[in-house]
């Protein structure tokens, strides 16, 4: 079944076309993010998908229903931007609070547990923390046991430790068969939760598949090298798309973790290390050895998320 | 920051409080309105310069102006001190109208909590009843409070009747007025609600007569004046203390019949409650846009 219907989607604010025209489809059970850089349209996006705004054009259906249907809402768990909760009120407060709006509710205290404030269950809602307020966010999200969970930037204030554990609670929901869909600009959330990417540049869809497709989609590849060869030279070469210098040949390598592999040579002169995204490396890397420059250190690999992203919106030119 | 737990399998057994309605609330309407008054109560009792504001206040004004009065006896036998109970209580009522109900709920909205709500499949009169509810409690609390300052500190007679009818015409104007602070809340800006709430409370405070007696007015005031439902709303609220002739002598106004004054408070709830319904349509339907 179809959790989410979206169809033909526009908004406009004043002379700004926040969402252009999107068709989103989602069955149960999947994790779909939202992916895009800030002003792309992914809140006004969700926004329309809940029901708090209303399209200049298009349509929307949750569970084939209207998504303000109080039905609807009954199933459906928002983590949002912007909105507070009252001030006074204790985080235990809060949050059974909104479980009593519910139908269905999950303990609160085991909601407290998995949001990682049961340390906090006492502390009124002003003595949170940026971080602490967007779990009580997540908590309220969760509550009331959705069966479709919109999350929007839902670690943007969480550290690195937090957000980890932050996606494997989401993780652990879609593994229960609980559909997620969440807006993002980190990469690697998206990598680690999606198991499709919607990438949203300008109010429009710019690529839809699996997370491994969408950086496979893209038909630049990343080589990393360390090349006595100037980046002018790199520039030049058949294929590129963009050469960035990421340190000189004696340091350690500083591309993508974990890629780099082969003798750590050295190299005379005037070498360095250099990314380039190429859409032909195997004749960039012949012509690079044909016109006698001394290549070190070579590893072809494919473009990851980032690099895919930033293709996609068009921000993948040389640099 | 320590990490998040690691998920694990969500109990269902919760999920039994989902029979009957897909969309009922846990524990029905009763439960959710309780639960929501007592988040309310919460609330007001947390923020002690609220309480003292609210609360306070009326109680402070009566040690003020109202022991100082107190044992005067009107020609039908009231005490003062009693008829300044109910004025006092008739100022807080107004006050809880104009800052509980309008002023409290122009923050929430500025702050995105009504946003919130509207996302979840809470009815939207759970939210305003329980706000009205409340400040019943309120109501009764504030009466209390003043009588017990009345009675201790200067022995003013209590009888039941005239008290307990004081206090059905005080929380039948809670009610009146909430209508007026929701339409506050909706068609103000949510940072120029509390000057806005200041600037109709004081007025409409003195021109009824709840500080000082509406003979001692300009003419100009007491010409206006029966056009206020807050004037009808004194006139009620005395009314319930003391015969006509203890009130006219009071303050000045014959208060008739109670009929025409309930009718007043009815249409006040009526036209501001319909104000305050196309107010919030209009914030609704602006943030959808």
């Amino acid at each position: 079944m179809e959790y989410i219907q979206a169809r033909g989607l526009r908004k406009t604010y004043g002379t700004t076309r926040a969402v252009d025209g999107i068709d989103l489809s989602v069955p149960a059970g999947q994790v779909v993010a939202i992916l895009g850089p800030n002003g792309a349209g992914k809140t006004t996006l969700i926004e329309m998908m809940l029901g708090m705004r209303r399209p200049d054009s298009g349509e929307v259906r949750l569970f084939g229903e209207r998504p303000d249907a109080r039905t609807v809402k009954a199933r459906v768990g928002a983590m949002l931007q912007d909105t507070d909760v009252p001030q006074a009120l204790t985080v235990t407060e809060v949050v059974a609070l909104v479980r009593r709006y519910y139908p269905r509710g999950l303990d609160v205290a085991d909601v407290l547990r998995r949001a990682d404030l049961t340390a906090k269950a006492g502390t009124r809602a002003n003595q949170l923390s940026g971080g602490q307020r967007q779990r009580l966010s997540f908590a309220m999200a969760i509550v009331g046991d959705p069966d479709l969970l919109f999350l929007d930037e839902p670690t943007a204030a969480l550290d690195i430790e937090a957000r980890r554990a932050f996606w494997e609670q989401v993780r652990g929901y879609a593994d229960r068969g609980v559909t997620v869909l969440f807006a993002s600009h980190h990469m690697a959330e998206v990598e680690a939760l999606a198991d499709r990417v919607v990438v949203v540049h300008r109010g429009r869809v710019v690529a839809d598949d699996t997370p491994g497709q969408v950086a496979a989609s893209v038909v630049t590849r990343r080589i990393e090298l360390v090349t006595d060869a100037t980046q002018l030279r790199l520039e030049g070469l058949p294929g590129t798309v963009a050469v960035r210098r990421i340190g000189d040949a004696a340091g350690p390598v500083a591309g993508a973790a974990g890629r780099v592999a082969g003798a750590a040579g050295r190299v005379a002169g005037a070498a360095g290390r250099f990314e380039m995204d190429s859409t032909s490396p195997e004749e960039a890397i012949r012509e690079l050895f044909g016109s006698g420059a001394r290549v070190d250190r070579l590893v072809v690999a494919d473009a990851d998320m980032e690099t895919a992203f930033l293709h996609l919106i068009g921000e993948g030119e040389v640099a | 920051m320590s990490p998040m737990s690691t998920p694990t399998v969500i109990e269902t057994a919760d999920r039994t409080a989902a029979e009957g309605s897909p969309s009922r609330p846990t524990g029905g309407p009763v439960g959710l309105l309780a639960a929501q008054v007592g988040a309310e109560l919460r609330q007001m009792v947390r923020v002690p310069e609220y309480l003292v504001g609210i609360v306070g206040v009326p109680v402070i004004l009566y040690a003020m102006f109202g022991l100082s009065n107190a044992g005067q006896r009107l020609p039908g036998g009231t005490d003062v001190g009693a008829m300044l109970v109910a004025s006092f209580s008739a100022y807080a009522v107004v006050s809880l109208a104009i800052f509980t109900f309008g002023v409290d709920v122009a923050a929430e909205r500025g702050r995105g909590w009504l946003r919130r709500l509207r996302c979840t499949p809470m009815p939207m009169w759970a939210y305003f009843a329980a706000k009205i509810a409340a400040a019943l409690l309120l109501t009764v609390l504030i009466y209390v409070l003043v009588w017990a300052l009345a009675i201790g500190a200067a022995g003013v007679p209590f009888e039941v009747g005239p008290a307990v009818r004081t206090l059905g015409a005080l929380l039948v104007g809670t009610v009146a007025f909430a209508p007026m602070g929701f339409g506050l809340a909706f068609l103000a800006r949510p940072k120029a609600a509390a000057a806005i709430g200041n600037l109709l409370f004081l007025p409409l405070s003195f021109v009824s007569g709840f500080f000082t007696s509406l003979s001692s007015l300009p003419q100009i005031l007491r010409d206006v004046a029966p056009y206020l439902p807050t004037y009808h709303f004194g006139l009620l609220v005395w009314g319930g203390v003391a015969p006509a002739g203890d009130v006219q002598r009071f303050n000045g106004i014959d208060p008739g019949p109670a009929a025409p004054q309930l009718v007043w408070l009815a249409a006040t709830f009526l036209l501001f409650g319909a104000l305050a319904a196309w107010g919030y349509a209009r914030d609704a339907r602006r943030e959808r846009e």
